[in-house]
């Protein structure tokens, strides 16, 4: 069934980054399945009002006022009222959130419950529950998720930390993992007759005992991406390897420490830093090594760590959070986070490609199958499907928790109830004080809401035409789809075509 | 956003030629039954009469406060009306008399509907133009040749608390957009006729018509 969705999220192009990228792989696979997909986010410098990518990808930037690192400043309700126009012009179904630290995307799913539309949360990173601001967001969180259709997290251990922060039903929460475009990181033996990656040098292959092993580090340099580790290691390994040798890209406040520890070690012939590195230009750097080592403290996903084995890299990386579930152990090396075990973990790596061990060479198409968005995209749209209710209960969670009997104010897990009071018990058992506070404000928006609906009536909303390239690839989809299941899923087909029949 | 459903919007189209085609767009209320026109033309005489009386006051103030012959009064509405009225006139105060004629003034040429036009000719250009407030001054107008449009298209903007539909137009070495029937701003419907007839008067019709619109088949 075709979904009307809004992504909403603070962080969007133009900013770079791992959750700008997942919002819109995700967003323009799922047009390609032929849903409709709006991103909604705030305005940037020099990128304001209403845009469209390719694809037909509409992207919203509201208006609004940044506090840090492209935050913006929580109102709670300000953003009401052009939520409302914007969810009823474009004729949404599923809002879609994006990032535990975007109040954006935390308040457009207050608003969306409260205007009976379908929720949709994606966590995309680990919080600790100790200090302060860790404890200010998760009670946000809490806040947020008490009233949420469902939730996906990129990783096991980032759904186990999510649940955990937020005091979710385990069964309210998937996993779908990040992907990379493969096609983009591809080793360089899939590349030789591209000229402009020519100059570039070739794995050598099989190792012998002299020929040079590249160790390549890409990431920013923070203390919580194991900066520290990957300076304290970096003197002892190339001590006990004579023919190792680093390339170090990204910068940070931790690159002084690494500069000054390469000088006093006089490693500059062996330690090349290139600074920061532009995302397209991430592959160029990873081809040319063998090694990936992945130093991070905490991680949800680490993207980089399947964009290296793409490349054909061998990585090795520290077990924590999310990391030990993304790679299969052939292409990995894992180490406990601490300076001995990353020297030894990368002794052992040096000595498996030394001894030809490890077919580097086959991990492109390893990963080209494991990870991709299409699947991304396939997975998130039966998580629509499970929302909306067009798959069964049963069907959606694969018969576990016999009908959402784990919370007494849910009708049935991942089909909550709009009714008002449904929503203020759930928002009251947040806390003692908590739980009031959260109920006024839920209260305060329902009535704003009743407000707007007299104020400004939906029939002097102008509905937003579609981008016309849907309607063609949604033909295509439906004929194809018709041709490949004839009979397996005709409940799921009778039930769009009923819906095609209200639209038109 | 007002309490009250905004006054609603007709779109005339003004075809004289072939070539030439004006779109209007207003919000003034047209009458279709006989009571309605009928009421609008009454209304209409009962402003013109309180607009002529509040001058004809402000005259035999001013004749009275300066100890002028009002004779010319007599002559048009009769001896009695001119005692009367300078009788009255001598009560009354300037301070009192100024601000409600002038409040009185201002209500009966207040202009209550707002007109926006796109005038389009056929190898020249086109006019865009907004009423005024009042009825004494004209409205604003701008013209631009047709070898300055470097497209015209319809796009959304936030507005307030909303998003809202404009017809835009690229003037070359313009950093701006013009944006036609700007106070307006009527909804997605008319724009896109008055867009489909721009185009057509522009480029020929069937001249890349359908380029930059995001037009569907849905509706």
């Amino acid at each position: 069934m075709p979904y009307n969705i809004a992504m909403f999220c603070d962080y969007f192009f133009p900013q770079p980054g791992g959750v700008e990228s997942h919002i819109y792989q995700l967003s323009s696979k799922l047009i390609d399945r032929g849903h409709k997909v709006v991103i909604v986010t705030h305005a940037y410098a020099g990128r304001t009002g209403i845009r469209y990518l390719t694809n037909g990808l509409k992207v919203y930037h509201v208006p609004f006022f940044v506090i840090y690192r492209e935050t913006t400043f929580p109102t709670v309700f300000s953003f009401f009222p052009m939520f409302r126009n914007i969810v009823i012009r474009e004729q949404i179904d599923i809002v879609h959130g994006h990032g535990s630290l975007s109040s954006f995307c935390l308040e457009a799913v207050l608003h969306a419950r409260t205007m009976g539309l379908r929720t949709v949360f994606t966590d995309h990173s680990l919080f600790g529950f100790a200090d302060a601001a860790s404890i200010l967001t998760n009670k946000l969180l809490k806040f947020t998720l008490s009233d949420v259709d469902h939730v996906i997290c990129v990783s096991h251990t980032c759904k186990e930390n999510t649940v955990l922060r937020a005091s979710l039903d385990p069964l309210m929460v998937s996993v779908i993992p990040n992907a990379v475009v493969a096609e983009n990181f591809q080793p360089l033996s899939y590349t030789s007759h591209e000229s402009h990656h020519r100059n570039a040098p070739g794995p050598p292959n099989p190792l012998g005992p002299h020929d040079t092993i590249t160790i390549v580090v890409i990431s920013r340099l923070f203390y919580n991406k194991g900066t520290d580790l990957l300076i304290a290691a970096i003197p002892r390994i190339l001590a006990t390897h004579p023919n190792v040798r680093f390339i170090i890209a990204g910068s940070g406040p931790k690159a002084i420490d690494l500069e000054q520890t390469i000088e006093r070690n006089v490693l500059q012939d062996r330690v090349s830093l290139l600074g920061p590195v532009r995302h397209e230009e991430v592959r160029d750097v990873m081809v040319q090594g063998q090694i990936y080592l992945h130093p991070s403290l905490t991680e949800a996903f680490g993207t980089v760590i399947v964009e290296a084995a793409s490349c054909g890299l061998y990585v090795v990386c520290t077990r924590v959070g999310g990391i030990p579930e993304v790679l299969p152990s052939h292409m990995t090396e894992f180490a406990k986070p601490e300076e001995d075990d990353i020297v030894a973990a990368t002794g052992r790596a040096i000595a498996k490609l030394r001894e030809g061990k490890v077919r580097t060479e086959l991990f492109h198409n390893q990963v080209k199958q494991m990870y991709s968005w299409t699947d991304v995209a396939q997975r998130t749209e039966r998580v629509y499907d499970g929302i909306s209710g067009v798959l069964s209960h049963d069907e959606f969670y694969q018969g576990a928790g016999a009908g959402g009997g784990w919370s007494a104010t849910r009708g049935r897990a991942g089909n909550q109830s709009f009714a008002l009071i449904e929503r203020l018990k759930r928002y009251y058992g947040c806390g003692i004080w908590a739980g009031k506070l959260f109920c006024l404000c839920m209260l305060v928006d329902y009535l704003l809401y009743v407000f707007l609906e007299y104020v400004a009536p939906r029939t002097h909303i102008d509905i937003a035409r579609n981008w016309p390239k849907k309607e063609l690839k949604d033909g295509k989809e439906k004929e194809v789809e018709a041709l490949k299941d004839d009979g397996g899923v005709g409940r799921k087909k009778s039930s769009r075509h009923r819906r095609e029949k209200e639209s038109f | 956003m007002g309490l009250k459903s905004p006054p609603v919007q007709t779109l005339t189209t003004l075809q004289p030629t072939s070539s030439t085609i004006s779109y209007t767009v207003s919000t003034r209320p047209v009458p279709k039954t006989l009571p309605g026109v009928v009421g609008l033309y009454l209304s209409l005489f009962v402003r013109a009469a309180i607009g002529a009386i509040t001058v004809v006051v402000l005259w035999t103030k001013w004749r009275t406060a300066s100890d002028k012959s009002t004779a010319s009064l007599g002559w048009v509405a009769g001896a009695v009306v001119e005692t009367w009225m300078v009788k009255a006139m001598h009560t009354c105060k300037w301070r009192y008399v100024a601000p409600c004629a002038i409040l009185i003034l201002w209500l009966v040429f207040r202009r209550g509907y707002t007109e926006e036009s796109l005038t389009l000719l056929r190898g020249l250009g086109l006019q865009t133009s907004t009423s005024s407030s009042t009825y004494l001054r004209t409205p604003v107008t701008r013209f631009i040749p047709t070898t300055e449009i470097q497209d015209i298209f319809i796009h959304e903007a936030f507005k307030g608390f909303e998003v809202r539909f404009y017809l835009g137009i690229v003037v070359k070495n313009e950093k701006d957009v013009v944006v036609v029937f700007p106070t307006l701003l009527p909804r997605r419907a008319i724009l896109e006729e008055v867009w489909r007839g721009a185009r057509a008067c522009l480029y020929g019709s069937g001249g890349g018509g359908e380029k930059s619109n995001k037009g569907d088949t849905r509706e």
